[in-house]
């Protein structure tokens, strides 16, 4: 028998008047001050958000401060050099560079936002199940990743994009930004499916785990309310850090003819007849480009801020 | 390293699975053609393996039933196929695809091995040189670039640099460097003409490498440095230079050697992008231009082939840690 005088003289006093103790922080408040802290990376966001804003106020911008839409076909302008009535100059139709490159932010921008989102449904729902369930459904699962990305995925896309397939009553067409995410995402969910998987393998043994389980928790709840609060944090920070890649795959497509297609103007399609522009227009070369690297460099310094803010130990 | 077969497996049915969906039992051309009886029809996709189960048409597509019977475990003629080097041939040309890809491969290679080359060569004393003056202007300096050299997207790199050495250095009259092909095509061979075509594109695919390289480079050579053999090498008064060059760098190369490993299957499919804006005449150049013309079998060949590569380079670069790192092994 203990006698609970003696055990409280032994014990420290933990009733110190005054003492400063910090209120409990959540995981996320504790993270969103220190993304708050970074500034390269709030940086970054802003100017991400920043492109966000002016890319949604492409038709504003264009009725009120450009004066010019992005199909006004003016052929006595065509290569002007950039001046009062055109910020940017004009391309080989004497369209408006500046309004050109803001609706190329929409539809650049559209895609690589859907398409990051479609690949975390997709790879996160495919990694949550094989890592929870394990078995033969997860060796199913992962080895038809490791097919997926055994194909290398400039080809996969070369094909999908020739192909143009139908998924269940979806006809993938390359004319549409909506599709050109999906087809994008299709190629690049892998990578993310395998990496929540390893997460979600590392949680679920966990003690908190086997007790929701222990009172009668069912897989739903604990996959839901349990698993997926934990590899959330992980989610987030790889697809913001995809968003750059994407960006930079969408580009490519539409520059080689098999993304958007003109007259739609996208950052990558403005840059399909950039060799002929060499010796009079160097503006029509340098300047979508320089946009297509200014956003994918904000995008991965605010992904690596996450990482950053979310897991601290993972600091380089 | 067993997982590798229903890889390989998988790989070629998805393929084949695309193709079969799309363009799968169609003659090209035949069915528009007015004077075509439908008997005719008929015999022509009887004699192309058309009008047979999608299963065997894939294994007829593998080529099993042919190694099969040349077995002698089951009659009858059957076509050749992947598994002895049969990939199809073109629609357009008609020509079996591996001839194709068998005469670009070379140039891709070239491309390829030329980058992963000038890549290792410049980020490994990059990477040490930011790691022994860690915090100074030139280590902050190349951590911007290779941040910066993440985003850079390849195919514009390739216009600027096009920009610069070929339009501008030829308008000031200085001697500039070729913007596309891997050769002129009037000079014959001559090797100082190949490399002058091979500057730009290897540099611009090496940037990618380069990278991502210095920066490993960079943060392997500190975590050696902090290493307690390290404090021993230098508390025994062994000179710096020879701590360094001697005693980290090679520890410090172990784990890069392991990230250029994982480069292996890009040998074939890294440089597709470069191929295109230079017009390099690899495998990449020619599934865009075959993509473009609608000749679904000969991508179809193309990709299956890279596909099969990029399983079969995995492979090899699993046995050769296995090989460096006994510490790695397979149950």
């Amino acid at each position: 028998m203990i006698d609970p005088a003696a055990v409280e003289v032994a014990l420290p006093r933990t009733d110190v008047a005054g003492t400063a103790f910090r209120p409990a922080q959540s995981y996320w408040s504790e993270s969103w001050e220190r993304l708050r802290a970074n500034r390269v990376g709030m940086a970054a966001g802003g100017l991400v958000l920043l492109m966000v804003a002016i890319a949604a106020a492409a038709p504003l911008l264009a009725a009120y401060v450009v004066h010019h839409n992005p199909f006004g076909i003016d052929l006595y302008a065509t290569f002007s050099p950039p001046s009062g009535a055109h910020w940017l100059g004009t391309d080989e139709d004497g369209r408006d560079t500046l309004i050109r490159l803001v609706y190329g932010a929409q539809v650049t921008l559209t895609v690589a936002f859907l398409s990051v989102t479609v690949s975390l449904l997709v790879g996160g729902t495919v990694g949550l199940i094989a890592g929870f369930y394990g078995g033969w459904l997860d060796n199913v699962l992962m080895r038809f990743v490791d097919i997926l990305l055994s194909i290398p995925a400039i080809y996969l896309l070369i094909l999908l994009t020739i192909l143009q397939p139908k998924i269940g009553p979806v006809q993938l067409s390359t004319s549409d930004p909506r599709s050109l995410a999906v087809i994008i995402a299709i190629v690049s969910w892998g990578g993310l499916s395998r990496l929540v998987r390893g997460e979600v393998l590392t949680i679920k043994n966990r003690d908190f785990m086997l007790a929701a389980r222990s009172i009668g928790a069912s897989d739903l709840r604990l996959v839901l309310r349990h698993l997926l609060p934990n590899v959330l944090a992980v989610m987030i920070v790889a697809a913001s850090l995809n968003v750059g890649a994407i960006i930079i795959t969408e580009s490519i497509l539409d520059f080689i003819g098999l993304g958007i297609q003109p007259p739609t103007a996208s950052w990558g399609n403005m840059l399909t007849n950039a060799q002929t522009y060499f010796y009079h227009s160097v503006w029509l070369v340098v300047l979508p480009g320089a946009l297509i690297f200014i956003t994918v460099l904000a995008m991965n310094l605010f992904g690596n801020a996450l990482r950053d803010a979310f897991d601290p130990r993972l600091k380089s | 390293m067993l997982a590798t077969i229903p890889t390989l497996f998988g790989v070629t049915s998805i393929s084949y699975f695309l193709i079969w969906v799309t363009a799968g039992d169609i003659v090209p051309g035949v069915e528009i053609n007015p004077y075509i009886k439908q008997e005719d029809i008929d015999r022509i996709r009887h004699n192309l393996g058309l009008d047979q189960p999608f299963w065997l048409q894939y294994l007829n597509w593998l080529g099993l039933p042919n190694l099969a019977q040349q077995l002698h475990l089951i009659g009858g003629t059957w076509p050749k196929g992947i598994l002895e080097g049969d990939f199809g041939r073109s629609l357009v040309d008609g020509s079996p695809v591996i001839d194709h890809i068998v005469e670009r491969l070379p140039n891709t290679l070239e491309l390829t091995t030329t980058a992963i080359l000038i890549g290792v060569l410049l980020a490994i004393p990059l990477g040490v040189t930011g790691a022994l003056r860690r915090g100074s202007k030139i280590d902050h300096a190349l951590t911007a670039m290779s941040v910066a050299g993440v985003a850079v997207p390849s195919f514009w790199l390739a216009l600027i640099l096009v920009l610069v050495f070929s339009v501008q250095l030829r308008a000031w009259g200085l001697p500039a460097l070729p913007s596309s092909g891997a050769y002129s095509p009037l000079v014959g061979f001559d090797p100082l003409d190949r490399l002058s075509h091979l500057v730009l594109p290897a540099l611009v695919l090496s940037f990618g490498y380069l990278a991502i390289w210095s920066r490993f480079g960079r943060s392997s050579m500190l975590e050696v440095l902090s290493q307690d053999y390290v404090r021993t090498a230098r508390a025994k008064g062994m000179s710096e230079r020879r701590v360094v060059y001697i005693h980290a760098l090679r520890n410090a190369v172990i784990p890069l050697v392991t990230l250029i490993g994982l480069e292996l299957p890009a040998l074939v499919s890294g440089g597709a992008v470069v191929e295109i804006v230079f017009g390099w005449p690899g495998i990449g150049r020619f599934a865009l231009d075959r993509a473009f013309g609608h000749d679904y079998t000969a991508v179809m060949g193309i990709v299956t082939f890279a596909a099969i590569l990029v399983v079969l380079g995995n492979l090899l670069a699993d046995i050769l840690y296995a090989i460096l790192d006994p510490r790695v092994r397979y149950t």
